[in-house]
């Protein structure tokens, strides 16, 4: 059955709510929605955006089905605002937009950091600057990391297929509430659109993260700090008797603004960094094949890991290249000691990107000394092919 | 010492010291607001109106926002400089049965804030905006508002300012509010019944008050407030008048978002199997 | 006789009750405070009728007034 059909009324009676366990053949769009129905999305706030529209118009269909609430905007600004809310309301809450909206939502996701707010932004990123095209890009990959005012960590997953569409959104929630923190899904035109298999498991087998409550761990609210407790604080939502105060300037565990100093923002603003920053290892996760016996390495990311691997599996079985493969899941926070444990000392380590050359910095700074050099393959608006790739490599280690 | 009814509901003393007194200036217009607003809270919770724990108390930034930044003894959030309302409708979306207060001041709400304030009462979501009117940007010194009135000398109109001011009553009854009403500083008795009439209505209400800002207008507060009542005249005697009228604007009920979309979510979900 | 508390930790001298009070039955102070703020006391406090005026038109919940019949 498709999702197309689920909208629909069958027999006289309503579709489910959720995606039913099976094989089902999905936009990424569609399939980023139905992964959020599943771990619980409430309430979407979006406004249209070329090439992200159709995941908004995915849950203004789907969402009522569920008892939640979609509701269009008037621009990006009030869009990724609503999820703050919605989110203090106790109602998981996403939306999706494209680079430009993406820029726009960069206030409410540095507010959302400082308020350990949980939320999820799916940024379908096109190429800039400005409004740019309208095809596929890898180019907000930095602005995810520090586009947001302020040093905030963040926590950025990238997908590369509509299977990663269900299953990353499904994962982004749960790192959002498992961390307190907004999360962004870094997914490109590619992915949004491109249509193939989905396989969805038992839904029980499906695990989703519940929010860490006070009620949960005994705290009264008399006693409750909405920044206090634990290295992840519990968040209690509007409506139970919390009385919680939600600040984003300077403040104490408990809220209180009072004659703030420096002392208590630094410590604040470390406990944050510390948060992500110091369980990098517990959130961030690569894929890879190939390393075993690798003599050269090309890492990449989101859609571009479809032909990387591609690219790779040609290299060895035709040119005999001795050439591994590592896909980023997760760009922020950086994955520098698994990528340290996983690649000892190669020759080139490829970095192929939809834009002119970004993670390539990080991976560098991370791996210099265990390569000889670092080759990157920049391609603006358009997915490398595994040809363009395969010349790249064959050029580099002259096979 | 016996102390003043309201400090019930706000937070005093906690792990980290002591809140109050609240940070803004001697005679600040926005402490009185506050002070109407709990009391007609409280009469809505004395009489079982509402339940104290359903109350949310969202602001923006400036001085009038600073009211909920720690101060309040109920569910409450200090946001973004103009973004309030539509915090405060993803809020209501989450959970339709939040009674939400929106603090706001003229330049969160009609500059920065002007696109979600017109949309808000456009779409008539259920809040109470409560917006501390005085004329300027106060926090940040003293710079011209929309509100500000022509001619006024301001930080940035240092020759006098060459814009007209808006006129925020009317233009949230023509986005579409339901209930409109404007008071000032000088008739606490009846801004507290006004809010406490605000809070009990479904839909979206606005209630405007011109408030003092002593520091920069250079009055003392008392001057102030006596001009206030003097620069107004109640609304069925407006006519004719260059007064600023005070009363209630307009006082039309129609349907409120969430319950409009609870049919959606009645089609949708209505003889599932 | 009704009783006027005025919380010297938060009032900041404004005297907007001072202003309000219908029956007169505050004054500003002739003394500075330790913050240096003017503050109002009691004045003829025997004409306070307990309306609660200056309790509703305080800036800072730094007044309140007790009845005589309510008084412990």
């Amino acid at each position: 059955m498709s999702v197309a059909s689920l909208a629909k009324k069958e027999n006289g009676t309503c579709p489910p709510a959720l995606i039913t366990p099976g094989r089902h053949y999905l936009e990424g769009s569609e399939a980023c929605v139905e992964g959020a129905l599943v771990a619980g999305l409430k309430v979407y706030g979006g406004y249209p955006i070329t090439p992200a529209s159709e995941i908004m118009e995915h849950a203004a269909q789907r969402l009522p089905a569920v008892g939640g609430r979609f509701i269009q905007m008037e621009d990006e600004i009030s869009a990724a605002c609503t999820l703050i809310g919605a989110s203090w309301a106790g109602g998981k809450a996403m939306t999706a937009t494209s680079s430009p909206g993406f820029s726009l939502m960069q206030e409410a996701i540095s507010f959302s950091i400082m308020t350990e707010t949980p939320l999820v932004i799916v940024d379908v990123q096109r190429p800039g600057p400005g409004q740019g095209y309208i095809t596929t890009s890898q180019e907000d990959v930095m602005q995810a990391r520090w586009g947001h005012h302020g040093q905030g960590p963040i926590i950025a997953l990238a997908p590369c297929s509509v299977q990663d569409m269900f299953d990353l959104t499904i994962e982004a929630f749960n790192l959002s509430e498992a961390w307190r923190t907004p999360v962004l899904i870094m997914a490109e035109e590619t992915v949004a659109h491109m249509r193939e298999r989905l396989i969805v498991p038992d839904l029980d087998q499906i695990r989703v993260v519940p929010r860490k409550k006070p009620q949960d761990l005994g705290i009264a609210p008399e006693d409750y700090q909405p920044y206090g407790h634990d290295l992840v604080p519990p968040l209690a939502d509007f409506g139970e008797g919390y009385n919680i105060n939600h600040v984003s300037l300077a403040h104490h565990p408990d809220g209180n603004v009072a004659r703030y100093n420096l002392d208590m923002h630094r410590e604040n603003v470390v406990r944050l960094h510390e948060k992500i920053e110091g369980n990098v290892d517990a959130i961030a996760r690569v894929e890879s094949r190939f390393l075993d016996d690798c003599e050269h390495v090309l890492i990449c990311f989101g859609a571009v890991a479809r032909t990387g691997v591609e690219a790779v599996m040609e290299a060895r079985e035709v040119h005999g290249v001795k050439i591994g493969f590592l896909r980023l899941v997760t760009l922020w926070p950086f994955a520098e000691n698994q990528l340290r444990k996983l690649i000892n000392k190669v020759g080139t380590i490829f970095v192929p990107e939809m834009n002119l050359g970004m993670m390539v910095h990080p991976i560098t700074e991370t791996l210099r000394d265990r390569c000889d050099r670092v080759v990157s393959i920049p391609s603006i608006g358009a997915l490398h092919s595994p040809e363009t790739l395969l010349e790249k490599i064959c050029e580099a280690v002259k096979c | 010492m016996l102390k003043h009814p309201m400090l019930k509901y706000l937070k005093e003393e906690g792990p980290y010291g002591p809140r109050l007194p609240l940070i803004l200036c001697p005679g600040c217009g926005a402490g009185q607001v506050l002070n109407f607003t709990l009391h007609a809270v409280d009469s809505i919770i004395e009489e079982g109106g509402a339940k104290k724990e359903d109350f949310v108390f969202i602001s923006g930034v400036g001085c009038s926002s600073r009211l909920t930044s720690h101060y309040l003894n109920f569910d409450s959030a200090w946001t973004i400089h103009g973004r309030s309302l539509a915090i405060a409708t993803g809020a209501l979306l989450a959970n339709p049965g939040l009674n939400i207060v929106v603090f706001t001041g003229d330049g969160d709400a009609a500059a920065i804030g002007g696109n979600h304030f017109i949309h808000a009462f456009r779409r008539n979501i259920n809040v109470t905006v409560i917006c501390m009117n005085n004329g300027l940007y106060g926090m940040t010194g003293g710079q011209v508002a929309p509100t500000t009135l022509s001619q006024a000398i301001t930080s940035t109109t240092p020759y006098g300012n060459i814009e007209d001011a808006f006129d925020l009553c009317r233009l949230a009854q023509t986005s579409g509010a339901s209930y409109v009403a404007r008071w000032t500083t000088a008739h606490p008795l009846k801004a507290t019944k006004a809010i406490k009439k605000a809070i009990g209505k479904k839909g979206a209400s606005f209630i405007e008050i011109l408030s003092q800002c002593p520091v920069h207008k250079k009055e003392t507060p008392v001057d102030m407030i006596r001009a206030l009542k003097a620069m107004t005249v109640p609304i069925k005697k407006a006519e004719g008048s260059d007064k600023i009228p005070v009363g209630e604007f307009c006082d039309t009920p129609r349907p409120e978002w969430t319950e409009k979309y609870e049919t959606i979510i009645e089609k949708c979900t209505a003889r599932r199997s | 006789m009704n009783r006027i508390f005025i919380n010297t930790d938060y009032c900041k001298g404004c005297l907007i009750c001072v202003e309000c009070c219908p029956k007169k039955a505050l004054k500003a102070s002739s003394a500075i405070s330790a913050k240096g703020y003017t503050l109002p006391e009691p004045h003829n406090p025997e004409k306070c009728n307990g309306c609660g005026m200056c309790e509703i038109v305080c800036p800072d919940f730094a007044i309140a007034v007790e009845k005589e019949d309510k008084a412990v």
